[in-house]
């Protein structure tokens, strides 16, 4: 604690947010132009509605407002680990799908991979600010997938886009809210009880 | 024996250790090998290599290590560099890499002289990498997806060998491929960044003889963005004339950064950009409203961008867009002036109103037309006089008298305000003072000093004063509390003519005028000179200012270069405004070279030459010697003449002696018989009027006291024998006395030639006679009958001289004689011959001449018994007339007629004083 209430500790903080608050904002726009871009290359309904995706973290939540600092960033941290290992899964399927025939979608596959990486990065970064152990990333993976048909792995990429670009906009609210200079709210009771 | 078997197999062997081949690499087995192997050696390091024998060759060759040598190509290295290590091992030590070269040869000297190689290696000198330095990166935005991220980086000092530079950066829990460069070593773009994670960037440089890294570079790749400019701009007119709408899109999304702005703009031809207020473009937007431009002017616009909070780089420029204000009305009335022209009538005035188009940023748009109010300020009553003119001057005819004449411009928004001349009765107001120019560069500053009172504005007229062209008037309006302004537009090397007009409130001052050049050179041409007059020691020279297009400024002086061929130059300064000087102190008679040189300010030009010579007399020189030399003759002829009259009497008596009168001679008592009708006793008879055209009269000065003396006659006693031989025409009665008297002869036609005839030949008489009307001339003679010897005459002569009678009867025919009587009858008689005598002068183409002795020149001459002579005379002359030619044969072939003649010589007549005719 004694780091997050140094004066460089709350600036580290602050860009941290801030920067964080503006990958998030990018990430949801690249990956809304990425769902068109997808949902025109995988040949899908961009209305087709997919049911919840196994494995992929839901960015609802209730009473979001009452969570502590920590749990949004572990929240998180957990969803966007997943994310990764989802689009890394994608986009590996989607080089042996259509090899370099496509190589738009694939970079731009990676590149939104790599937002949500560094997202991810930034979240640790902001756990470890609070002082917060860092939880492993195997436990907080998602289980390895089931083999799917490769409708189905269409489908489940337009569910994982689709739940990421909500996990953005989440994020970026997380983020705005952690922000705010209320070091009260840092230290809420619930940061003690995340694991 | 043995022995020199032996070296020679030990050769042999060695030969086949050199050059055989190997069965298994088929390579040639070498006796030893070199360690290391082809190094790689930091420049300037030490360095140790070891060749190492082979022991087969010990046993067979008796190579030993202490028979090796090194080479460095060609070169031997010095043996303090070897060092035996053992029998088959020597090595080799290079303080200093940088004296090796390729390739590092062992070698042995076989038997002591042969050199063979054993082994070498290739030796590679070089540096290790330096650490990279000054590395910087920059995102420039290709599309809106697309950041690719350059860095750059100084690689350091050159290694000689090769160095792998490569760009690497990752995230803590990310490495990124590296970056390699192509081509160059010091820049590497890595083809998409991912921005808001800070980055750690940093060089990796490595060769064979090491590695070396860059301070790493942590930052954030969207901080470093120059993101491209914004598109689609378009600039669009506002309602209000002062205002243009820029409007744009943004190739970079608020999500990625948000923007500000940088907008500049220039009005069209102009080259100064202005910018917008920083601070109102500081914020993301995709329009803006530029406020505050001149209505009905064409703008461009150009905008930038980079990020909001200024972390990065500005875009470029994005490509200009022109927009136009909409129009307004003109804010400011035209400047006007006016030129009266009060030479046509001296009640009116002829005025040229005339006033400037108003600049673009005062018309505030196109101008339709301009409206001219002339008042007349002397008389209330009278009407306004309106014009619409869509020039930019007009011409005026008004009476003498005071106007208030007002301008507005008109556009198609509105009219301007109005501008007001006062066309006053006089410009009696105070002018300027201290008028005076100075060029300023491609200017010509005109500066005064106000005059006392309030100044409205000044006028400033300006014209180029030309020989070959007419002065057009340029002026320019200042404001009344400046006192200096800058005419544009003024060509160098011209003469302008400057005028200063104060404007009052209430009338104008009289303008104040300067000549001026911006800019002088020398005269285009030098003047002509000529002489207008030369004298001896003096030339007045001429010459014509030069004209103002050839003076190429002011002309500060002339100056006159004089020389003879030979001699030196003189120089002289000439005042510019005079055309005539002249040159003194000349030599006479010599040949002057004289050119004429103007000078400006900036230099002279020389006119054409000129050459004239001086006089070899001055004036009056000539005359100073001619009226001396004619005084003197003049004297001289008088004194002569003075002489000459003094010493008549001795003249006369050598040149005229006098002749003794025959009459007065002895022999005058005789008297011989003369025809009553003789033919010469009238010369009117004789000679009809107009045919007498020489008249020679020998003056027989009967009452001559003097007495000849015997020298004095004998000419004439000699040529009385000539005479008398020659012709024989001498009387029966005495020839020789016929020619012993005369005493003076006077020839009225040849004076002097006759008078010396006369006395040469001593004639007694003499009638010259001109031909009549082409007749030939009749020669008539008329001899003395006197056989009176010369010296009896004389004594009579005296004797007779005493008598009164015969001195009264010669004065009464003789004109000459003395003068003593002129009334005389016979005088105009005389006189009449001796004028026709002189009318005919130049006529005489033959003559008679007739000799007329003392007694026989009685009847032709005088006579007192007119008409009988003149009948005589006539009869002579019909005779002469009948006979065309009458020659003097004629006379001889009438001896009737001639030995009648004594028969007029009556001693009667003679006593009673004349020639009586019978």
């Amino acid at each position: 604690m004694a780091a997050a209430d140094s004066p460089s500790a709350a600036l580290q903080r602050r860009d941290l947010c801030s920067r964080g608050i503006r990958l998030a904002g990018k990430m949801r726009a690249d990956v809304v132009d990425l769902l068109d871009t997808y949902v025109e290359r995988q040949g899908l309904d961009a209305s087709a509605s997919v049911a919840a995706v196994e494995g992929v973290p839901s960015a609802a939540v209730e009473r979001w407002d009452e969570q502590t600092g920590t749990q949004r960033l572990l929240e998180n941290l957990a969803a966007y680990r997943a994310f990764r290992a989802l689009l890394a899964q994608m986009l590996e399927e989607q080089r042996e799908q259509l090899g370099d025939a496509d190589a738009a979608l694939g970079r731009a596959l990676a590149a939104v991979l790599l937002q949500v990486s560094a997202f991810a990065y930034h979240l640790e970064e902001l756990l470890r600010l609070e002082s917060r152990g860092i939880p492993g990333e195997e436990g907080a993976g998602p289980p390895p997938p089931p083999r799917l048909s490769l409708f189905e792995q269409k489908l489940r990429g337009l569910g994982v886009l689709r739940e990421l670009a909500q996990w953005a906009v989440r994020s970026a609210r997380d983020l705005r809210q952690l922000a705010k200079p209320s070091p009260a709210a840092g230290s809420a009771p619930g940061l003690a009880e995340s694991p | 024996m043995f022995s020199r078997w032996n070296w020679v197999a030990y050769g042999f062997y060695l030969l086949l250790n050199i050059c055989s081949p190997e069965a298994s690499g088929g390579l040639v087995q070498s006796c030893g090998h070199i360690i290391p192997e082809s190094p790689v050696l930091a420049l300037g390091s030490n360095f140790t290599a070891l060749c190492i024998l082979n022991e087969s060759c010990l046993d067979f060759g008796n190579i030993y290590a202490n028979q090796i040598i090194w080479k460095i190509k060609n070169r031997l290295v010095p043996k303090e560099q070897y060092r035996e290590i053992n029998r088959t091992v020597s090595s080799v030590t290079f303080n200093d890499t940088s004296s090796l070269a390729t390739p590092l040869t062992c070698n042995i000297l076989a038997d002591g002289q042969i050199e063979q190689n054993i082994y070498g290696i290739t030796v590679t000198v070089g540096l290790a990498p330096e650490k990279p330095k000054n590395l910087s990166c920059i995102v420039h935005q290709m599309s809106r997806f697309r950041y690719p991220m350059t860095c750059t980086w100084n690689p350091g000092r050159h290694t000689f060998l090769d160095t792998q530079f490569r760009l690497r950066y990752s995230w803590p829990q990310e490495t990124f491929p590296d970056c390699i460069p192509k081509d160059v070593n010091n820049s590497c773009t890595i083809p998409d960044v991912q921005f808001f994670v800070n980055t750690e960037i940093w060089v990796e440089a490595a060769n064979a003889l090491g590695k070396a890294e860059s301070d790493p570079l942590v930052l954030d790749p969207v901080d470093i963005v120059k993101p491209l400019p914004p598109h689609n701009f378009s600039v669009s007119s506002g309602i209000l004339p002062t205002v243009l709408k820029l409007s744009w899109e943004n190739r970079i999304s608020d999500t990625v950064m948000k923007l500000k702005f940088n907008i500049r703009y220039r009005i069209v031809g102009d080259r100064n950009w202005m910018e917008i207020p920083s601070e109102d473009t500081a914020s993301p937007r995709t329009s803006f409203s530029v406020q505050g431009l001149r209505p009905s002017t064409e703008y461009v616009f150009s905008i930038r961008c980079m990020k909001e909070d200024g972390v990065g780089y500005w875009s470029d420029w994005s490509e200009e867009k022109t927009g136009i204000t909409t129009e307004d009305k003109p804010s400011k009335g035209p400047p006007i002036w006016r030129i009266i022209d009060a030479s046509h009538s001296p009640a009116s005035w002829t005025v040229h109103l005339m006033w400037k188009a108003l600049k673009p940023f005062e018309s505030n748009g196109v101008i339709l037309q301009y409206e001219v109010t002339v008042r007349d300020k002397s008389s209330l009553s009278s009407p306004l006089k309106k014009y619409n003119v869509t020039s930019t001057n007009c011409t005026l005819q008004l009476p003498n008298g005071t106007y208030e004449v007002t301008v507005v411009a008109r556009n198609r928004v509105g009219a301007s305000p109005p501008s007001v001349l006062l066309i006053p009765a006089s410009n009696s107001k105070a002018p300027v003072k201290n008028l005076r120019t100075l060029p300023k560069h491609d200017k010509l500053w005109v500066g005064w000093t106000a005059p006392n009172g309030y100044v409205l504005k000044y006028v400033i007229e300006w014209c180029l004063v030309s020989s070959s062209s007419d002065c057009i008037i340029e002026w320019q309006i200042a404001l009344g509390d400046v006192q200096g302004i800058d005419l544009k537009g003024i060509k160098p090397f011209k003469c302008y003519l400057i005028t200063v007009y104060p404007l009052y409130a209430d009338g104008q001052g009289s303008g104040q005028s300067v000549k001026a050049y911006l800019k002088q050179d020398r005269p285009s041409k030098g003047p002509t000179v000529q002489t207008k007059k030369v004298g001896k020691a003096e030339a007045v020279l001429t010459w014509n200012h030069l004209t103002v297009d050839e003076q190429n400024g002011f002309i500060r002086n002339y100056t006159i270069l004089y020389k003879t061929i030979d001699g030196n130059e003189t120089v002289v300064t000439v005042d510019p405004s005079k055309t005539e000087y002249t040159l003194s102190s000349l030599t006479s008679d010599t040949l002057y070279t004289v050119r004429m040189m103007a000078s400006t300010d900036n230099g002279s030009r020389s006119g054409p030459d000129f050459t004239f010579t001086t006089q070899k007399f001055g004036k009056g020189e000539i005359e100073a010697i001619v009226v001396p030399v004619c005084l003197a003759f003049l004297l001289i002829v008088l004194l002569g003449v003075l002489f000459c009259f003094n010493k008549r009497d001795l003249i006369k008596k050598h040149i005229w002696p006098i002749v003794p009168d025959p009459s007065k001679s002895n022999i005058a008592q005789w008297s011989p018989q003369v025809p009553a009708k003789h033919n010469f006793n009238s010369k009117d008879q004789m000679y009809p009027e107009g045919s007498f055209t020489d008249v020679s009269v020998v003056e027989i000065e009967a009452d001559d006291k003097k007495s000849f003396s015997e020298q004095d006659l004998k000419p004439f006693d000699l040529l009385k024998k000539e005479k008398s031989t020659s012709e024989g025409h001498s009387s029966g009665i005495g020839g020789s006395s016929c020619m012993s008297s005369p005493r003076q002869s006077v020839s009225d036609s040849d004076e002097g030639e006759t008078t010396q005839n006369t006395s040469s030949t001593v004639q007694y008489s003499t009638v010259v006679l001109n031909g009549y009307r082409d007749q030939t001339p009749v020669q008539v003679f008329s001899r003395s009958e006197s056989t009176q010897p010369l010296l009896d005459s004389e004594e009579r002569s005296e004797d007779h001289a005493g008598g009164g009678d015969s001195t009264a009867q010669r004065q009464q025919y003789f004109r000459q004689n003395g003068g003593q009587d002129k009334t005389n009858t016979d005088r105009p008689c005389f006189e009449r011959t001796k004028q026709i005598t002189h009318a005919s002068e130049g006529h005489l183409v033959g003559f008679v001449q007739l000799q007329i002795s003392g007694q026989s020149s009685q009847p032709l001459g005088l006579g007192m018994e007119k008409n009988t002579q003149e009948a005589a005379l006539s009869n002579v002359l019909q005779t002469s007339t009948e006979g065309q030619t009458v020659r003097p044969e004629t006379v001889e072939e009438n001896p009737l007629s001639v030995d009648e003649m004594p028969k007029s010589y009556l001693p009667q007549t003679v006593r009673r004083g004349g020639y009586m005719p019978q």
